[in-house]
Parts: C-alpha cells; sequence; structure tokens
C-alpha cells in the first residue's frame, strides 16, 4: 500500500498527468452538468453519436486536406446536434432512431475514409485513440489545459445563469413556451454547448468516455435524489470523483484511461442502485 | 436578451480558442508509432518546464528511466519526448522495449529503435537509437523483435525539412 502511494505521489509530479487530472475533472463536471438534461430528454445516447460524427467529420478534414480540422469538425458536429435536438419530437424520424442513424453512419464512413485516405501509417492507433479515448489525456499540454478551463467556465456560467429556463424546458417545453420561455432558443443553446463539449471531450478522453460521463452519473444520481438540484450536485460529485479515481487508478495500476473512469462509474451506478433498492428512493430516467 | 449576447459572445470566443488549440491536440491524438516519430514540439510551453520528475528507483545514470515506470505513464513521457523535444535535449533517457529496424530505401539507410508497446499493444511507440561504436548489421545487432534496453544521449536532427529524435552514443543490453 505505501508503494502505491509513492508511486501515486512520484506520479502526480509529472505535468502531464497534473494536465490529465485537471482536464479529467473539468470535463467531468461540464458532462455532468448536461448529462442530467440530456438524459431527462431522452437524448441520453447523444454523446456517442455526435463524437461518431465528429469522428466522421475529422476524417472528412483528412480527406479534404485541411489543416486544422477543427475548422470542419466543430461547425458539423454543432450543426448535427442542432438537428438533433431542435427537431424535437414532431419529426418523422424520432429523437432516438435519428442518433442511432447518424451515429452508426458516421462511424461507418469515417472508418471507410481513413481507411482509403489514411492520414499517417498507424490506422489503428488512430481509430483507438479517437474512438477510445487510449492515451489521449494523458498527451495534454498546457494549451489544452487552457482551452479546456475557458469551456468549462462557458458551461457552468450557461447552467447558472439559465438554470431555471433549462429546468423548464427539461421537464415540458411545452409548458415551458406557454410561460414564455423561448424553449427554442435554450434548446439550441443546449445543443451548441453539448456539441462544442463533446468535440473537446472527444480529443481528450475519447467517444467512449464522454459517452459514459453524460450517462453514468446522471442515472446513478436519479437512483437517490429525487429533486433536479438534488440529482445534478450530486451527478456532478459522482462524475468528478469517478474521474480522478479512474485517472489515478489507471496511472498506477496500469490500465486504460478511459474505460477505468467508465467502470467505475458503473461500480458507482450499481452502489447507488443498491442504495435505492434498500431505502426505496429512486426518480424515473 | 444581455445574458444571451453574453453567452453568445462567451460561445464565439470558445469556438475561436478551439481552433487555435488543434494542433497541439491532433499531434496528442495521433503519437504514431513509427519508428523516427516526427517531432512537434512547442518551445514556448516547453521553457516552463524544465524540472523531469523521476520515480524513486529510477537509474541514477540516467535522466529519464522508462523502465521503471508503468506503461501508461512510459507512453505519456515517450509523446512528451516527441512533442516537446527540446526539453529533454542532452539528457540521458533509459528506455526498454523490442528491438526495430526501418531501411530507408531512397538513402539505402537503416535506423534501428526501441520499440515501446503499450498496455493494450495498440499505441506502440519508437525511440530511434545510434549504438555506440562501430556495429555491423545484421550480425551485430539483436533479432528483430528481441527484448532490449538501450540508454543513451537525447537528440533531435533535422531530415528532408522534419525533425527527428534520436538517442545518441546509446549502450544496448539484450535483456534475457
Amino acid at each position: 500500500m505505501t508503494e502505491i502511494w509513492q508511486t501515486l505521489v512520484t506520479y502526480l509530479q509529472f505535468p502531464f498527468v497534473q494536465y490529465a487530472l485537471i482536464v479529467g475533472l473539468l470535463v467531468a463536471l461540464c458532462s455532468s452538468l448536461l448529462g442530467v438534461t440530456l438524459v431527462l430528454k431522452r437524448f441520453s445516447f447523444i454523446g456517442d453519436g455526435l463524437s461518431h460524427v465528429a469522428f466522421g467529420a475529422m476524417a472528412v478534414a483528412g480527406l479534404l486536406g485541411v489543416s486544422n480540422d477543427m475548422t470542419v469538425v466543430l461547425p458539423v458536429t454543432v450543426l448535427s446536434a442542432v438537428l438533433l435536438l431542435r427537431t424535437g419530437q414532431n419529426t418523422k424520424i424520432k429523437g432516438d432512431a435519428a442518433i442511432a442513424m447518424i451515429s452508426v453512419g458516421a462511424l461507418a464512413i469515417g472508418y471507410l475514409l481513413m481507411n482509403l485516405f489514411p492520414k499517417s501509417s498507424n490506422i489503428t492507433t488512430d481509430v483507438c485513440t479517437t474512438l477510445f479515448g487510449s492515451y489521449s489525456i494523458l498527451t495534454l499540454t498546457l494549451s489544452d489545459v487552457i482551452l479546456c478551463g475557458v469551456m468549462a467556465l462557458i458551461v457552468i456560467t450557461v447552467f447558472l445563469l439559465f438554470y431555471h429556463k433549462i429546468f423548464a424546458i427539461t421537464f415540458d417545453e411545452n409548458f415551458a413556451n406557454a410561460t414564455g420561455v423561448k424553449a427554442n432558443v435554450y434548446n439550441l443553446l443546449i445543443a451548441v454547448i453539448t456539441a462544442m463539449i463533446i468535440v473537446l471531450a472527444m480529443n481528450f478522453v475519447g467517444s467512449l468516455l464522454i459517452s459514459a460521463l453524460i450517462i453514468f452519473p446522471a442515472l446513478s444520481a436519479m437512483r437517490v435524489f429525487k429533486t433536479f438540484r438534488s440529482v445534478i450536485i450530486c451527478s456532478a460529485v459522482i462524475s468528478v470523483f469517478c474521474s480522478a479515481f479512474g485517472i489515478l487508478f489507471s496511472i498506477v495500476i496500469d490500465t486504460p484511461v478511459g474505460p477505468t473512469i467508465v467502470a467505475a462509474d458503473i461500480l458507482i451506478f450499481f452502489i447507488f442502485s443498491l442504495i435505492s433498492f434498500f431505502t426505496g428512493r429512486s426518480t424515473k430516467a | 436578451m444581455k445574458k444571451m449576447n453574453l453567452i453568445l459572445t462567451l460561445i464565439l470566443t470558445a469556438a475561436v480558442l478551439s481552433a487555435c488549440g488543434t494542433k497541439s491536440q491532433a499531434a496528442a491524438e495521433n503519437p504514431d508509432s513509427a519508428v523516427t516519430a516526427e517531432t512537434v514540439g512547442n518551445a514556448s510551453e516547453s521553457e516552463e518546464e524544465t524540472v523531469i520528475p523521476r520515480s524513486p528507483d529510477a537509474d541514477p545514470n540516467a535522466d529519464v528511466d522508462l523502465t521503471t515506470l508503468t506503461s501508461n505513464m512510459v507512453y505519456a513521457q515517450v509523446a512528451d519526448m516527441m512533442y516537446t523535444p527540446e526539453k529533454y535535449t542532452g539528457k540521458v533517457i533509459k528506455a526498454k522495449g523490442l528491438f526495430s529496424v526501418y531501411h530507408d530505401e531512397a538513402q539505402d539507410k537503416n535506423y534501428y529503435a526501441v520499440l515501446i508497446q503499450d498496455a493494450t499493444a495498440c499505441c506502440a511507440q519508437g525511440i530511434e537509437f545510434i549504438w555506440k561504436g562501430d556495429h555491423a548489421y545484421p550480425d551485430e545487432y539483436p533479432e528483430i523483435g528481441k527484448e532490449i534496453t538501450v540508454m543513451g544521449t537525447f537528440n533531435t536532427y533535422e531530415e528532408d525539412g522534419a525533425t527527428y529524435t534520436q538517442l545518441l552514443d546509446a549502450d544496448l543490453t539484450v535483456n534475457s
């Protein structure tokens, strides 16, 4: 135990481990805030869908020879998010089907393009890193950390400023509209921020992790807490705790970072489910 | 409405920032397994970080001993060496991995490297080295894929307009 602690203390001195912790915690916090709203609006799978869209857009940017692929990836992902979240329930293809369709479609086209027009000699690494995060969170630079800090500041600011409006449109858009809340405008805002967080988080931790960060903390919190506010606070605490635990555990015990964080989230979900079972507390998701 | 304007301004600022930050992200996404990884260093960032932390059981003769780190840390440390090589230039690096050779047909030249696998074996990284003394290939070199330990001085060099990294005057040990 002492040896593990000593190893952890040594590794925490490395700048890239400090960067990973900061970015991991910020991404976890932001995604958990958005996660509750997305889960309650029945858009749990949007993280996965949008990150696959970003993956496909990245492959297209590579094909087009765009030096800065974010100029393609960000607009495409934001547009997809807007289309998915704004169309709501009054469409021929419902939300879950639209997300599933875009998700697998973009993934297939992206992988196809990456194979036909590879950007580098190692496609396995490209795909592994983009989809599963692999070790990319341990290779961040100071500019990545600053960028993530700015993004986190924006998400938290938006959430605090529009907390009541987000609450209203999360539970009943029609009622919110009737009471004068411009639901479409706030849906657009949520869509844009969701897309930006997902694009950034995908670069940092991969699409597998961002999906889990959106879904698990919110669902775990809903097992035990009943009010919107308490679910959001609990979700943020769970998400940040699991990310910190996952990052530290993985660097010491030598497991892949992203999947370790997801495993921690799953464990917490089961613990909260047990608490819910024995105490009879739960909120329907 | 003022709130919305403020938020839109913040989002636009973030969008501009995210576009600026992608070169380093792109580099981070793809630490290629090519034997001689091209470096993408950023001098201004690396100047802030001059002290390289060491593991307590690290070889005292090496400034960076990769053999005592977990594979996650090795991956991150090697990536850092590729992105910010100026931080490591002149430092003695010790690494363990599989012996690998890349033959450049155009120049009829061999490049020798130690290939470091990660835990999932999907994101291997190679460090080129120049073995101290005169050695004939293949007679005196280990078999390709044999586990070796090399210790040499970190250096960068330009070739065909690109910057590459290597370990100079390296000691090579074949692990049993």
